[in-house]
């Protein structure tokens, strides 16, 4: 009899047991992702960058999206290797569930992600892919496929089969290289006239652009691949009264870039989308954490904007970031 | 249809009440928290979900009373400007105001707009375009965007094709000012001339977008709740993941909301999660949209965990209850089932204790009358049997074996012829004492003294009866005599001892009988070396009352039952026996003193028989 009770007892014990356990998950099954803290470390933090904070709106809309707590940092200048090095120190100290960033090609930053991915956080890189030994999950603009959209602009807008110069930043950027690459790719096996390094120079792009305007025979299209290179070439333009006929082609997108866009200095722009960019990085981490299968590369699309289709609803967002 | 009948058997067989009760109590107490607590569940959230629902409509309204306000506070300025005499004649066709009045009428409808937007922090500019090509703007040196033609924008277009009615825009990037790119909501609306029928021009107001995405960003929803606003056509006016929905990064229901009237919402359910919508139109066609996510609303987690802890306390601390509850439900039956197996074991003395006045106090009361009337029944029979078996004995006793009577007249008889007076004599006054001994019906007790002299003279017959074959002795104790003993106790061993032991012996037999004390007991002996018994006798004479040895008096075992019924069981006869060398009864009694009478005034038995 005393078997018997104990027996009972232990059948309605696990009768309340099971009752509560299906509560509980019914309860609890929806709070995945919440409590989860990502860390995304920009390249700059600097709210006059307009690309950065894009990047970061988009990480805040994904956070809140998921429930998932998040936190920026970034240096002040885009190119500080020293404060990124110490701000992901920082970061991977504070011991987050992933750390999203957007980092500077550099052999110490490259061995210090190493560790934070020994630590056991997950590592999702943006915007500028990196080699290291275990690939970490990757989020950036295609800038090939960016490449391949402005030649093909070139290609088609150009008045007449001409040759395409390109002004580029320089030699060992890897972004610039990719662009280019893609340039080449959509441009017909002749219609390649050259790439000239100018740096951060807009003056030197000035330059550089009126040599090329000078050859013979005459170039067709410059690419810009930065923004000094774009403005350095629109002056030269303007100044040769060549605006129109040589087209003008920039890459990324900022309010000098525009003007120039407007009055039709510039014929095309190819815009990145930060936004989409930061938004899939912190997702990607989320997804990640939930053991979710997902791509190891994830490409952001790039759009051509022009002086037509500026002000349509979707490129005013991308064009004019809101403030 | 044939069905294979079989008895119910319950999936725990319970084998206690208690258990019963406490299963059922147990049963009852989970089903009904189990119930209660899932009522309540669904309750609270549905409660919740109402709740959330109506502040979110309320949100809603207040997010579409303030956009609404900020409209017509432009369609105020609006309305202004429109009866501002200054902005009729400046931007009227008629050439009343030569060019050199124009400064000061662009000053004064400057310093208009200017005080106008100086209290209105929510205005980004205002500005009023001539179809003459005048325009004023708030600000004292207006250059235009000389890229951004006026007929290309969209609030110009519109205003002009409405035709005086004031036109609100989707947001978009303000360009006409040179080196300014502002997001703004427009208002435009096309100026009459003094005639009311022509047109001379368009006003345009400019709304700040910071104004309605602080409005929307700031309102809380919920963890990933949000507010968007879509115009009549379903374009998008303010979504905080516009970005995401152009790149189709993700998708939002906008079908839905154009279709939903205002003031209603409805429930989405996709991989985003279940989330309502609610909906409210504004005046001018746009529709101001909550979302709220079902996981927000019922986000009071730790309320609902600590409900369910307290849930899983009760259910412990009631099932504990019904379990001492049951206990002591069946406390009372169980002692009446402890004193129902006492009396099964044959103790009828027990008395069950009557606690409470119920159902189960009533069973044991009932109970203890039926054991006191079991126990009377039972010792009215044990008195009828006993009773019985006294008549029966004393019937027995009273009819002395008549063939020990004709044998004994016989060798009287024979004995006179020879004579012998002397010996017949001594064995008529035995035969006498014989007869009074056993004609003395009353005492069931006698003197051992007594029972000694009856047996001496029985001998005495016997021994003359058989005189070259029996001899005997008789050693008593002086102690032993003056105690009780049954009457006729040893008599039937000393006829069995002549008639199985001796008789048939070819020499002298004799026999030995005595009496002694042993402890706290008397024993007789009974000894004779006659023939003695084979085990298988010895075992016959065990079985009661019948065989041989009845026929020839009083059965050994009834003289073992009668010694059991009256001194009780430990007492009795023990029979030795070898065959050709003899037997030895042994007969023991308590010590009865004669001094005690006792035995005369009660025939029960002295030591209660015990079950």
């Amino acid at each position: 009899m005393r078997v018997q009770r104990f027996t009972i007892g232990l059948a309605l014990a696990l009768i309340a047991a099971a009752m509560f356990a299906v509560f509980y998950f019914n309860l609890y099954r929806v709070g995945q992702g919440s409590g989860r803290t990502v860390v995304v470390l920009l390249k700059t933090t600097n709210v006059r960058s307009d690309f950065w904070q894009g990047v970061k709106g988009g990480a805040a809309a994904a956070a809140k999206e998921a429930g998932a707590k998040l936190e920026v940092l970034g240096p002040l200048q885009e190119t500080d290797t020293e404060a990124q090095l110490a701000l992901l120190e920082e970061a991977m100290a504070s011991g987050p569930d992933a750390i999203v960033v957007a980092p500077i090609n550099d052999d110490r930053v490259v061995r210090l992600l190493g560790r934070i991915q020994a630590a056991g956080i997950e590592l999702v890189v943006m915007d500028t892919p990196l080699r290291m030994a275990r690939q970490p999950i990757t989020v950036s603009g295609n800038h090939r496929e960016a490449g391949r959209q402005a030649g093909e602009f070139a290609e088609t807008h150009a008045a007449g089969p001409s040759k395409v110069a390109v002004l580029s930043d320089y030699e060992g950027s890897g972004v610039s290289a990719e662009r280019e690459k893609g340039i080449k790719e959509a441009l017909a096996p002749d219609g390649y006239a050259g790439t000239t390094y100018i740096g951060d120079s807009e003056e030197r792009a000035y330059e550089k652009a009126k040599e090329l305007l000078a050859r013979k025979p005459p170039v067709g299209a410059i690419m810009a691949l930065n923004e000094p290179a774009a403005l350095g070439a629109a002056k030269a333009l303007k100044e040769s009264n060549r605006t129109g006929a040589v087209r003008l082609i920039a890459f990324d997108s900022s309010i000098f870039l525009i003007k120039l866009l407007e009055d039709g200095s510039l014929d095309a722009m190819i815009v990145q989308r930060p936004f989409n960019m930061g938004y899939l990085g912190v997702i990607n981490a989320l997804r990640r954490l939930d053991r979710r299968e997902l791509d190891r590369e994830t490409y952001i699309d790039t759009i051509v904007v022009t002086k037509d289709s500026m002000y349509s609803p979707e490129n005013q967002k991308l064009l004019f970031p809101f403030k | 249809m044939f069905m294979e009948s079989r008895p119910f058997r319950p999936l725990f067989p319970l084998k206690s009440i208690q258990s019963s009760i406490a299963f059922a109590f147990s049963c009852l107490i989970l089903i009904a928290i189990a119930a209660t607590s899932l009522i309540g569940y669904r309750l609270s959230v549905a409660a919740v979900e109402n709740n959330s629902k109506a502040y979110i409509a309320e949100v809603i309204n207040q997010v579409n009373t303030n956009i609404q306000s900020y409209v017509d506070n432009m369609e105020n300025i609006s309305l202004l400007a429109m009866t501002n005499k200054d902005v009729k004649y400046y931007i009227s066709s008629n050439s009343f105001i030569g060019s050199g009045e124009r400064r000061p009428y662009e000053k004064r409808i400057s310093d208009l707009f200017q005080s106008i937007l100086y209290t209105r922090k929510d205005i980004a500019s205002i500005m009023v375009f001539g179809y003459n090509g005048r325009f004023v703007s708030d600000r004292r040196i207006t250059t235009l965007n000389p890229n951004a033609r006026l007929e290309d924008q969209a609030w110009y277009r519109n205003a002009k094709r409405a035709g005086g009615k004031s036109v609100i825009s989707a947001p978009h990037v303000q360009n006409v000012i040179q080196n300014e790119y502002r997001w703004v909501v427009s208002l435009s609306r096309e100026l009459k001339n003094v005639d009311g029928l022509t047109a001379d021009g368009i006003f345009l107001v400019d709304l700040n977008l910071n104004v309605i995405n602080d409005l929307c960003s700031g309102i809380d929803l919920g963890r990933k709740g949000y507010v968007f606003i879509v115009d009549e056509d379903g374009n998008l006016v303010y979504h905080p993941q516009q970005q995401l929905l152009y790149s189709n990064l993700r998708s939002e229901k906008i079908e839905e909301v154009k279709r939903a009237a205002s003031g209603t919402s409805f429930a989405a359910d996709d991989a985003e999660g279940k989330r309502f919508y609610s909906v409210k139109e504004t005046s001018f066609g746009w529709k101001i949209v909550g979302v709220a996510y079902e996981d927000d609303l019922i986000g009071y987690k730790s309320t609902l965990g600590n409900t369910i802890l307290i849930t899983v306390g009760a259910v412990a601390v009631s099932l504990l209850v019904s379990v001492v509850l049951s206990h002591r439900l069946s406390r009372p039956i169980r002692n009446l089932q402890k004193k129902m197996r006492m009396v099964e074991k044959g103790n009828f003395d027990v008395q069950a204790e009557v606690m409470q006045m119920n159902e189960i106090g009533q069973l044991a009361r009932t109970f203890n009358m039926m054991v006191g009337q079991i126990k009377n029944l039972m010792s009215e029979i044990i008195d009828t049997q006993e009773n019985k078996r006294k008549s029966e004995l004393q019937a027995l006793q009273a009819q002395i074996n008549p063939h020990f009577l004709y044998n004994t007249l016989d060798s009287i008889v024979w004995m006179a012829e020879q004579k012998r007076h002397e010996e017949v004599v001594r064995m008529t006054s035995a035969l006498a004492k014989l007869f009074r001994a056993s004609i003395t019906k009353d005492q069931e007790l006698i003197p051992v003294r007594v029972e000694l002299e009856h047996i001496r003279n029985y001998l005495l017959i016997q021994q003359m009866r058989y005189r070259d074959k029996l001899d005997y002795r008789l050693e008593f104790e002086d102690s032993v005599l003056n105690y009780k003993t049954l009457k006729i106790l040893l008599q039937p061993f000393v006829e069995n001892a002549i008639y199985h032991g001796i008789r048939n012996k070819p020499d002298i037999g004799t026999i030995a009988i005595r009496g002694m004390e042993k402890d706290d007991r008397i024993v007789f002996e009974i000894e004779d070396d006659g023939l003695g018994m084979t085990e298988e006798q010895l075992e016959r004479i065990g079985e009661a009352g019948d065989g041989e040895f009845r026929s020839k008096g009083i059965g050994i075992a009834n003289v073992d039952e009668r010694i059991r019924l009256y001194f009780g069981p430990s007492y009795g006869i023990k029979i030795q026996s070898e065959l050709a060398v003899g037997t030895l009864v042994t007969i023991a009694i308590p010590k009865l003193p004669l001094e005690a009478e006792v035995c005369k005034t009660t025939t029960a038995p002295i030591v209660p028989i015990e079950g």
